[in-house]
């Protein structure tokens, strides 16, 4: 089954990192979809829908989409919100064009820092009665799987340095000029600061439409939906074996079949990876298809993912460079629209016509999704 | 590709109730899954994609509660995403799994949900926080009183008096009597409501919904399976949302953005689902309607909204009259409505599912006799994100 109407990501607006304090998260939110509508060639009197995606207890209100309605032009507007993940917005705003009921939608997602203790925010989303008591957080919970990984599989802890290593260089060339000081983050054994890094305020907004919207407005920079699929592990990690990403496998077949490939290892320039830790990059690797486990340490050790190697991962340095938490996945899938639409800045890669980008969040990567964009409308 | 239409085939709903001791909040979501899937004559591998309703979280005391749910409604490694637009949440995941399935990627699609509204202490505490912390939140403003100031508000423009009112926790009561799954059945008398105690004036206890506890699910399928599995099912012609400002204070001043007697966005959304469905005379043909009212002052400007009415302000007269009655000239509410039951998280998917089965001719002792095609909304937020359908037989 394929959609009814491909959709197109033809605006972004991308803000890893912003220092507040100067402005509102209502602001910022404003800001950050008034620059993907203006990306896009558009004003918000052409948007027919919006999702957005925020996480009730980083925003410290009960339905948070409230606040943001306005923000993002949702009054006397069709808004909806999706607060599982950022990347669920990207994915509800696709299928509203995909219904063809819709020429074109904002999704917006953010994450702001104001909180007292992340942390103890995300401990809030463990179960009251075995989870919550250890006490769990996401990072403790990408460690325990870092720390099943490094048991599984011979090399892993060599391939997770080789992937910092990576990722902290393809920063310094994405943003050579730092937007605030940033360095090691918080740590779980066997996850170390310098595999983590501090989270900030950061925001992120996608335009996208239909086809005979894009045709009619003469939009030349598309990045086309030439596949999207998402899924779901239980909320229970006892219940999970976390050397495995049977969700993200899932996910990855989705989208693949949408896009009709087949050797996902060469179907692409390029992908964003999310590296909530170096071991959720790994172990997307071997659920994306794109290098098996046994051959993590040889392909990480040879540069395979760098910049020049054969597949390019996470060129924007990833969430090790920036680290907004709760929309990280959406902005790995606008970083790969900007990839395809030659509008990555500095860090654009040279040929990226195939791009594939993927989205985790949650206690151990719970929610998966893995999506294919491209410069032809069918792949 | 799948066909046009998007259709029903499957309800599940909870006996609501005050409090559900016997079941976990996974436990809840699970009973309206099971009954949906047995009402569908399905299996769980059926589904391909899940759409979770889940409204404020603290509701449930649990961050992001829908990832403790994902195995209740069989989602695990299946596409799975919550929505969440307040009260208007089970409306708008029906809406979100309508998308899944129009937009020719599913088949079969599940959305479900519970709440424990009635466990959380008080509702009106957490609802506290949807305002902004700085100036709205510390009023402090709730839902009630939000809405009693829309009642007063409709009294001036339109006449509504306290009896009015209580009329509307009258009929919805009597009705709710004949829906097994309502929460409160109990008929009551316009005196009642009229000696109850005051709330926030001039809502009264009785003009008041329920903290409630309970499930709901439904599954939705294109034509093409459903023709293909030869299954039973009623169709969604017409899928709409729309939303007002989120400040209070921008609906009552001078030049409001919208009239806070009114529900603008309301009737905006349903605008939107008529187009879609084709219909240009809603008074003439819209046989039964479930519209979102958790106080019974506002399902008089829902009425106006969903124009069953000639004009805003009708909808009192004409209530009077005995129009919206079961067996009167178009059934608002035969379910008993929120203002019988609200687990928030589903109370909106509800709508839709009372609907869906009166134009099924399957809603029991409240079927409203010929009803093929009706309307449902729901209400979110601070009466701020509108969501609105049109099911048709």
């Amino acid at each position: 089954m394929g959609f009814r109407v491909q959709p197109g990501v033809i605006g972004c607006s991308i803000r890893p990192a912003i220092v507040t304090g100067q402005r509102s998260l209502e602001e910022i939110i404003y800001d950050t979809g008034q620059l993907a509508l203006a990306d896009a060639g558009l004003t918000i009197e052409d948007i027919d829908g919006i999702v957005v995606a925020s996480n009730d207890q980083f925003d410290g209100r009960a339905i948070s989409v409230m606040m943001a309605s306005g923000s993002v032009g949702g009054v006397d507007r069709d808004i909806m919100s999706t607060p599982s993940a950022s990347e669920h917005a990207f994915v509800l705003g696709a299928l509203r064009v995909a219904s063809g009921q819709f020429r074109t939608q904002l999704v917006v997602s953010w994450s702001p820092t104001e909180v007292s203790s992340l942390a103890e925010a995300q401990r809030l989303g463990a179960d009251p009665y075995f989870h919550r008591a250890l006490p769990l957080d996401e990072l403790s919970a990408h460690a325990l799987q870092a720390a099943a990984l490094e048991h599984a599989v011979p090399g892993a802890r060599q391939a997770a340095d080789a992937i910092v290593a990576k990722n902290r260089a393809h920063g310094r060339i994405a943003f050579p000029t730092p937007i605030m000081p940033t360095g090691a983050g918080p740590m779980r054994w066997p996850v170390t600061p310098e595999m983590t890094s501090t989270p900030v305020t950061g925001c992120v907004a996608m335009v996208l439409a239909a086809p005979d919207f894009i045709a009619e407005r003469g939009a030349r920079d598309v990045a086309w939906i030439q596949g999207v699929g998402w899924a779901t592990e239980t909320g229970f990690l006892g219940d999970r074996d976390l050397t495995q990403a049977p969700a993200l496998a899932a996910a990855a077949r989705q989208a693949y079949d949408l896009a009709a490939i087949t050797d996902p290892a060469n179907a692409f320039d390029l992908a964003e990876i999310t590296d909530a830790t170096p071991y959720s990059e790994l172990l997307a690797y071997d659920a994306l298809s794109l290098c098996a486990r046994q051959d993590w340490a040889a392909r990480t050790g040879d540069g395979s993912f760098a910049r020049d190697g054969r597949l390019p991962v996470n060129l924007s340095g990833g969430v090790l460079t920036w680290n907004p938490v709760f929309c990280t996945g959406m902005i790995r899938i606008a970083e790969i629209a900007n990839q395809v639409r030659g509008k990555a800045g500095v860090h654009q890669h040279a040929n990226a016509r195939r791009g594939l980008a993927h989205a985790g969040s949650g206690f151990a990567m719970q929610y998966q999704a893995a999506v294919v964009l491209g410069r032809e409308a069918r792949s | 590709m799948s066909s046009d239409r998007v259709g029903i085939v499957g309800i599940g709903q909870s006996a609501f109730r005050s409090r559900r001791d016997d079941a976990s909040y996974p436990d809840l979501v699970r009973e309206a899954v099971v009954l949906a899937m047995h009402d569908a004559k399905m299996e769980l591998d059926a589904i391909q994609a899940v759409v979770y309703s889940l409204s404020p979280d603290a509701m449930v005391g649990i961050g992001n509660a829908e990832r403790l749910g994902v195995d209740a409604v069989g989602g695990r490694s299946k596409p799975f995403l919550r929505i969440n637009t307040g009260g208007a949440t089970g409306i708008s995941s029906v809406a979100a799994a309508y998308y899944h399935v129009a937009s020719g990627m599913f088949d079969v699609v599940l959305t479900a949900g519970a709440d424990k509204v009635g466990e959380c202490g008080d509702s009106q505490t957490v609802l506290n926080k949807i305002w902004d912390p700085s100036y709205e939140r510390p009023l402090p403003l709730g839902t009630i009183n939000m809405l009693a100031m829309s009642g007063v508000r409709y009294m001036q423009r339109y006449g509504m008096t306290e009896e009015d009112m209580a009329r509307v926790a009258v009929k919805n009561r009597r009705h709710a009597s004949l829906n097994p799954n309502a929460h409160l059945r109990k008929v009551v008398t316009i005196d009642d409501v009229m000696t109850s105690r005051y709330i926030s004036w001039p809502i009264k206890l009785l003009d008041c919904c329920p903290q409630s506890s309970g499930g709901a699910a439904m599954v939705l399928a294109s034509e093409r399976f459903i023709r293909d599995n030869n299954l039973d099912a009623v169709w969604i012609t017409g899928v709409g949302h729309a939303a007002e400002t989120y400040w209070m204070g921008d609906r009552m001043g001078n030049n409001p953005t919208a009239e806070h007697a009114d529900a603008y966005a309301l009737g905006r959304s349903f605008e939107k689902s008529y187009r879609m469905a084709g219909i240009t005379d809603p008074a003439k043909q819209v046989h039964v309607a479930e519209l979102y009212a958790p106080f019974s002052n506002t399902e008089y400007h829902s009425i106006d909204a969903a124009r069953l009415v000639a004009r805003p302000g009708d909808s009192v007269p004409r209530l009077r009259d005995g129009e919206f009655e079961l067996g009167g000239r178009i059934p608002v509410n035969p379910s008993g409505g929120t203002l019988c039951t609200n687990a928030i998280a589903v109370t909106a998917m509800a709508r839709v599912a009372e609907v869906a089965l009166q134009v099924w001719g399957r809603a029991g002792d409240h079927q409203a006799k010929g009803a093929r095609l009706g309307i449902a909304s729901g209400n979110g937020g601070d009466h701020q994100i509108f969501g609105t359908m049109v099911i048709e037989a």
